[in-house]
């Protein structure tokens, strides 16, 4: 398969997760257009180091991560910007289905960058090894984080 | 209640990803821009260290050739700009080798840590140690010891000064330009 049909395809298949990664370090559609593509951007740039990689969700984790941590947003972009191709706006739809997204937004929004990382891979269900990976820290450690978070999740819920 | 709480988050995560599985969300066209795109990395402030250093050399050795200058004041000054150009690959060269693939927060934060510690002990350790004695070698060459004749040394000193005050400015300019996007980015990680 040539290089391009592999990166399409696995774009494809994993659009939704790199979306949400986008769109939890939003604040806008706008910004989580910036992200997607600059993300894609930095994918296509390593796709070789991928092939060597053995969690797909673990690479793809890592790679939005750092673009949304390191992306110089302020900077013009270099690439022409496309827009996504999305019939909902997570941050504008008034739907019930949207107010839901938007609550969690708003919810993990209030967290730092690193335990909003955290808490958005233990959503999706990653190991605390793979979250672990991703992060640099021990699954030990991850759990530790985690059950902190979840406390000040809590207080904040309790607070509203 | 604590449980409910988080079930509460699993099921709006939940529908965040059934509400996207059924959009297309990337295009073709965005899949060929983004193939089409050979970004480089910016950084203005490691640019403009390499043009200050490159300009610098070259014209040393004419301030050397107009009589200016003497010669180990041209020469002492090519290798303090040297020294500035090894210098500044030398602390950006982490930096610039982060990898967005293999990298974890940890190491991200490490790195940005250790660049922005170089760049203060450059500022308030080496500028102060390097620029001032050549500041001062610098008024003596070009004011006082290469001056013509019936000429105010003192009224050559200002020039001198006045262009080491806009270069001091637009080095601490760019400085700090880098050191807030390092220290940004440690307190995003930080949180």
């Amino acid at each position: 398969m040539k290089q391009e049909e592999y990166f399409t395809q696995l774009v494809r298949e994993h659009k939704s997760t790199i979306y949400t990664v986008c769109y939890m370090f939003s604040q806008d559609e706008e910004e989580v257009n910036d992200l997607f593509q600059e993300t894609l951007i930095n994918m296509w740039k390593g796709i070789d180091s991928f092939r060597e990689e053995s969690k797909i969700s673990t690479w793809i984790y890592r790679v939005a991560l750092n673009t949304c941590l390191l992306q110089e947003r302020k900077k013009k972009r270099q690439v022409a910007k496309v827009p996504l191709t999305m019939d909902v706006n997570f941050f504008q739809d008034d739907d019930a289905n949207a107010a839901q997204v938007r609550m969690l937004h708003q919810r993990i929004g209030k967290l730092g960058l690193v335990d909003r990382a955290l808490v958005m891979m233990w959503l999706e269900g990653m190991s605390y090894d793979e979250i672990g990976a991703v992060m640099g820290i021990s699954a030990q450690n991850v759990g530790v984080k985690l059950f902190r978070i979840k406390e000040s999740l809590k207080k904040a819920k309790s607070d509203e | 209640m604590e449980e409910m709480n988080f079930e509460e988050m699993r099921n709006q995560f939940a529908i965040l990803k059934d509400q996207l599985k059924k959009q297309e969300i990337v295009s073709d066209r965005l899949l060929r821009e983004t193939m089409k795109a050979n970004r480089s990395k910016i950084n203005s402030t490691k640019r403009m260290c390499y043009v200050c250093a490159a300009v610098a050399i070259l014209v040393t050795p004419l301030n050397y050739y107009t009589h200016a200058w003497g010669l180990v004041f041209s020469i002492a000054t090519c290798l303090m700009m040297l020294l500035c150009a090894v210098a500044t690959y030398y602390i950006h060269k982490p930096v610039d080798n982060l990898n967005f693939m293999r990298d974890d927060f940890a190491t991200v934060a490490r790195v940005m840590a250790r660049f922005k510690k170089h760049y203060d002990m450059w500022l308030y350790y080496c500028s102060p140690t390097i620029g001032i004695p050549w500041l001062i070698w610098a008024c003596y060459e070009f004011a006082w010891k290469n001056a013509p004749e019936g000429v105010n040394p003192w009224g050559l000193t200002i020039p001198v000064i006045v262009g080491a005050v806009v270069g001091f400015l637009i080095g601490i300019y760019y400085h700090f330009k880098a050191v807030n996007a390092a220290k940004d980015i440690l307190a995003e990680i930080e949180g």
